[in-house]
């Protein structure tokens, strides 16, 4: 997986490095049961401190993605085809969808754009067969 | 003429002709230590002051490598060292002065300006590490062993040290064993370091410059190991002329070390830093560049002279090169700092054992 930062960017690089990671697992290339890099090893190849790694796996941990051990490292616990989510996972993340919508509708964004943009990002995950109809 | 002599004379050219080649091999994001963006590399600034640097060290090689040869007969390798260092000061002016430009026309185009500044990386790089090539190992072991055995067949005592009377014979008659040791544990500790560090990936083409890389990784590994081969093959050499064994010339003991720089140097060439030179169509995978407005992050700050690395929140012991093929320091890492008093420990004990026991 290629992991890509802007270490001088506005969005905090935890959380970059979490958004990432979300998005490999959604795409497919880093499904689950495969390894991550040790947080040593991954701010080694950033270039950052390995406490901003630690931040990005603890929180991709409680968001259950994530399963960290001493014995197998830092592994993908969970991905498009394990089945729905836990349902107060699915309340917060309407919550925070939301917002996101009415952003792009409170800068203008036309109803159908929005909807366009939602099916080109969808368009990117790999979602069991059968499900993304 | 003594190896010694004869090694330090052969290095003038030999490190020239490498230098002013180096601008050839590096990455096109990288030019004299200035970060660059991939649309910027062939720059009028940029082509006319690598044509400079040609021009400038090609000249300075010249005149080094004339002045070597003049002052090696004097028999002393003193004089030598002092027009290799004075080539060193030369060339490092002539890099200055390219760096110089590069930096005060990127600072006045803002080359980076509206650009999307970032660091990529492979997380495979971890997850399927690359393999240290062990087995490239083992002639540098088999050539330390089959000294040791000689040595001990030879004179089943303490073999003799050069100048001293058997009596007083003492370790110092394995000065080369030693030497042999110390080269292929630096070399070997410092590969592994290396494989643990991190990859160069370039952001305008990141799949690709990661691939580039493994592959350059692993020549570059088996070509210091064979330098390191070489290099105890040359001390098996001087071992032996020191243990009156056949009638082996000084220039013989010195021909498996000019070699294997010589190897190292053709690799170097070959494959560019991090890999840039290796051929792109093996290794492509369709996926192309990235897009055209990102760039590799803008890190000359951290670059002191754009040849020296020191970045505190960088956990990095070692990462590559900015002018010229392989890897350096993290100066500011306190275990790269452990790592090069370690070098420098190493090579200070050798010195005094040499003082204490006879040459090696």
């Amino acid at each position: 997986m290629l992991l890509t930062i802007e270490p001088d960017g506005t969005v905090p690089i935890y959380l970059q490095i979490r958004d990432r990671i979300v998005e490999a697992i959604a795409g497919g290339r880093q499904p689950a049961g495969s390894p991550l890099p040790s947080t040593r090893q991954l701010a080694v190849d950033l270039g950052v401190n390995f406490h901003t790694v630690n931040k990005s796996y603890d929180l991709l941990r409680q968001e259950g993605l994530l399963r960290l051990s001493r014995k197998t490292g830092a592994v993908v616990h969970r991905d498009a085809h394990s089945g729905p989510p836990n349902p107060d996972w699915a309340e917060d993340w309407t919550g925070r969808l939301r917002t996101l919508l009415a952003e792009a509708a409170a800068q203008g964004l036309p109803a159908e754009d929005i909807v366009r943009h939602c099916r080109d990002a969808l368009a990117d995950f790999a979602f069991p067969a059968g499900a993304s109809s | 003429m003594n190896p010694g002599i004869l090694v330090a004379m052969l290095e003038v050219p030999l490190t020239g002709a490498l230098i002013c080649a180096t601008p050839a091999i590096g990455r096109p994001t990288l030019q004299f230590g200035v970060r660059v963006p991939a649309d910027h590399a062939a720059m009028p600034v940029v082509r006319a002051e690598r044509r400079a640097f040609y021009w400038r060290t090609a000249a300075v090689t010249a005149c080094c490598t004339t002045v070597a040869v003049l002052v090696a007969g004097r028999g002393s390798v003193w004089p030598v060292w002092l027009v290799q260092l004075a080539q060193l000061l030369a060339d490092l002016g002539c890099f200055g002065l390219a760096r110089n430009k590069i930096a005060a026309a990127k600072q006045a185009g803002g080359w980076f300006a509206g650009r999307r500044q970032v660091v990529t990386t492979d997380t495979s790089w971890r997850t399927s590490p690359a393999r240290f090539p062990v087995r490239w190992l083992a002639p540098a072991v088999t050539v330390i062993a089959v000294t040791v055995v000689i040595g001990m067949l030879r004179h089943p005592d303490l073999p003799p040290v050069p100048g001293r009377s058997a009596a007083r014979s003492s370790l110092g008659g394995y000065g080369p064993v030693i030497g042999q040791l110390y080269v292929t544990a630096l070399w070997t500790g410092l590969l592994l370091i290396i494989y643990r560090s991190r990859p160069d990936v370039d952001a305008a083409d990141p799949a690709r410059s990661a691939r580039q890389y493994r592959r350059f990784l692993g020549v570059m590994a088996r070509a210091m190991l064979t330098l390191v081969t070489l290099v105890d093959l040359s001390l098996l050499l001087s071992a032996l002329r020191r243990w009156q064994i056949g009638h082996i010339p000084a220039a013989v003991t010195v021909l498996p070390f000019v070699t294997g720089l010589l190897v190292l140097a053709v690799v170097s060439l070959r494959t560019g830093q991090g890999g840039s030179r290796l051929s792109g169509s093996r290794l492509s995978d369709g996926r192309g560049p990235g897009p055209a407005m990102v760039a590799d992050r803008d890190d000359d700050r951290f670059w002191k002279a754009g040849l020296i690395y020191v970045n505190r929140d960088d956990p990095a012991i070692m990462v590559t090169r900015r002018f010229g093929v392989g890897w350096t320091f993290n100066l500011g890492n306190r275990l790269a700092w452990l790592v090069v008093g370690g070098i420098v420990g190493g090579l200070a004990g050798l010195l005094i054992l040499r003082a204490v026991l006879g040459p090696f």
